[in-house]
């Protein structure tokens, strides 16, 4: 505000020209046509164009295709709610969304515990420990389709969990042939993937923990696993829902590593609803159909962080 | 740092510290009984055992590519002698890896420039500048952040193509230069230079441009930094657009490419060389810019 005030002379007849207006449109003509105020859109100018163009309308276009039919020659016809009543009579989508949700049964509590546990391990100061950290760290920078390749080979019959399971005389076969087996083989190289990451965020929140409660603790006679309940646990708490809200959202769009390990199957058993957006639309090219399951997977999105929101927001009132 | 070893009291301790007090028993402390140095490197131990599982598929990796036509069984394709280099030989005699890796070096150097300028470019005038719509503007930015990828791609999809840009270089670049999240962090970090910085140079007679070029952008380097190697990978390893826009095999990235790799008739030591080849780069990046990831992650948590 102030910026504005002491560069408010640009030209004495300006504010003499509109005796009627009030001291509010004042402000605000002042603030619009200062030169700052100019300068700031020009400088937004790029950045708003390409949003819009590459965001905000294929987002709103995304909403409209789904209520219609895109024809090959480019044309769009709507039709209505055509596209969600046969998506809510197909088995597929009923299908991909029970796939959708038990990936993310198994995904999310995994990363977060396989995280949190390594985040205490790495909360301390030890020989090599940042050698420990940029190692767990890895996986992250390493393309989903790069682990993605590895992976298969591990988790086929030729590969080392067969070999390690057979000297117990358990004997799987490859894990992504498997109806059972390939949503959990996903979910672990999906928590692979991302600990590292989800770990340095929750480490983090540990060394903004101050000292003095964990020596409050320790002079209450706390042992560490309750140190690390009634200390670390509570006060993580942001940093948790942090990574929870992380970890849902990447698990609901989960796509790289199932194009690549399983393409959906076997028998459409990892064939979740971001797949099947690919599928549909890429596939098929049925443009508006895909659509429809992207506007369900937007809803299912929007409910989840509401429920995650309120949780958190009620644990804490 | 040694708070682990005050609450329990060990036998072994009493000798030294009787009065508990005593300025000695600073000292003395420094020096760690046997077992409770033993117990501090046990946990050593389960960081050994992850260090190794995050490992052991970049083991695997390497071990694979470096033993080409040989059955690929477990401990074999680790402890078998015979190692050459012939699957590199023949992975890098594929004319499109070099070709790709071009395409991919191109998408990520143009993009990471794109995505600096704009976001600092909007995130100086969101923090610094008042006008007209800027909270509504703002908001409606961070709100698209909930839209899912997946919805807006097949729009996108439609949308660079009518523009025709389809199977080219430019018309892969061109939707994810204006990155949410990068404007964001940008705004939230030129939020905190102090505002007689600005004025000052305004009165020594710098124009709007000067600023932002000779103080602002200087500023900001550190984000900059970290920003800029978040999103170099975000793009080397990006898939599912490249997958979906770039149609001709000569105009895959690596990751689309390497993919491909996997259902033409290599043998798995190709691939596995190829893969080795194709992650060298984000490797280097990785090694020589970690720092600025770390600081990027942790900033991310704490704000």
């Amino acid at each position: 505000m102030t910026a504005t005030a002491t560069r408010a002379s640009p030209a004495p007849e300006e504010n003499a020209s509109g005796p009627v207006t009030g001291p509010a449109k004042n402000r605000i003509r002042e603030t619009l046509l200062s030169r700052g105020a100019m300068f700031a859109y020009i400088f937004i100018l790029p950045y708003v164009v390409f949003f819009t163009i590459f965001r905000i309308v294929p987002a709103l276009y995304g909403i409209v295709l789904s209520f219609g039919e895109y024809s090959l020659a480019g044309q769009l016809r709507l039709s209505g709610l055509e596209n969600y009543v046969r998506l809510f009579q197909d088995d597929v989508f009923w299908n991909s969304l029970r796939v959708t949700a038990i990936y993310a049964v198994l995904a999310i509590p995994l990363s977060i515990v396989v995280s949190l546990l390594m985040a205490q391990l790495c909360n301390r100061t030890l020989r090599g420990m940042s050698i420990y950290r940029s190692l767990f760290f890895l996986p992250v920078v390493t393309s989903p389709v790069l682990s993605g390749i590895i992976f298969v080979w591990i988790f086929s019959g030729a590969g080392p969990i067969s070999a390690g399971l057979e000297v117990f005389g358990i004997e799987l076969g490859s894990w992504l042939q498997s109806r059972l087996l390939v949503l959990p083989a996903l979910a672990l190289v999906a928590a692979w993937s991302s600990f590292g990451y989800n770990m340095l965020i929750l480490l983090a929140g540990m060394l903004a923990i101050p000292s003095d409660y964990y020596e409050a603790a320790g002079l209450d006679g706390a042992n560490a696993w309750e140190r690390f309940r009634y200390v670390t646990l509570p006060l993580l708490k942001p940093s948790l829902f942090f990574v929870l809200v992380l970890e849902t959202v990447k698990s609901f769009q989960a796509f790289d590593i199932i194009y690549v390990m399983t393409g959906g199957g076997p028998a459409h058993d990892s064939y979740t609803l971001t797949y099947m957006i690919y599928d549909q639309g890429f596939g098929y090219s049925e443009f508006g159909y895909a659509s429809a399951v992207g506007v369900v997977l937007l809803v299912i999105t929007l409910i989840l962080s509401l429920i995650q929101r309120r949780l958190i927001g009620g644990r804490e009132s | 740092m040694i708070t682990n070893s005050m609450g329990t009291k060990r036998p072994s301790d009493a000798p030294h510290a009787p009065g508990g007090a005593h300025p000695a028993a600073m000292i003395v402390r420094r020096k760690q009984p046997a077992s409770v140095r033993v117990r501090k490197n046990l946990i050593h131990i389960p960081l050994i055992i992850m260090g190794l599982v995050t490992l052991f598929p970049f083991l695997a990796m390497l071990s694979i590519s470096l033993r080409p036509g040989e059955a690929v069984s477990v401990p074999d394709i680790f402890i078998n002698p015979n190692v050459s280099l012939a699957a590199y030989v023949e992975a890098l005699s594929n004319s499109r890896i070099p070709r790709w890796a071009l395409n991919t070096t191109i998408y990520a150097v143009v993009s990471v420039v794109m995505v600096l300028l704009f976001a600092s470019m909007a995130g100086y005038a969101f923090a610094k500048k008042k006008f007209l719509g800027r909270e509504v503007i703002f908001w409606v930015f961070i709100a698209m952040l909930m839209i899912p990828y997946q919805l807006t791609i097949i729009p996108q999809y439609l949308i660079v193509g009518q523009m025709g840009g389809l199977n080219t270089m430019w018309g892969l670049i061109v939707p994810t230069i204006a990155n949410a999240q990068a404007m964001f962090l940008m705004r939230q970090f030129i939020q905190d230079i102090p505002d007689e910085l600005i004025d000052a140079a305004k009165i020594d007679g710098a124009g709007e441009f000067r600023v932002y070029w000779s103080i602002i952008l200087p500023q900001t380097k550190p984000i900059l930094a970290t920003l800029g190697t978040f999103v170099f990978l975000w793009h080397w390893n990006d898939f599912l657009w490249p997958l979906v826009s770039q149609q001709s095999p000569d105009n895959y990235l690596l990751t689309v490419g390497l993919n491909s790799l996997q259902s033409e008739t290599v043998s798995l030591a190709t691939l596995m060389a190829s893969a080795v080849v194709t992650f060298i780069p984000a490797l280097l990046v990785f090694i020589f810019l970690q720092r600025y990831f770390v600081r990027g992650v942790m900033m991310s948590g704490i704000k």
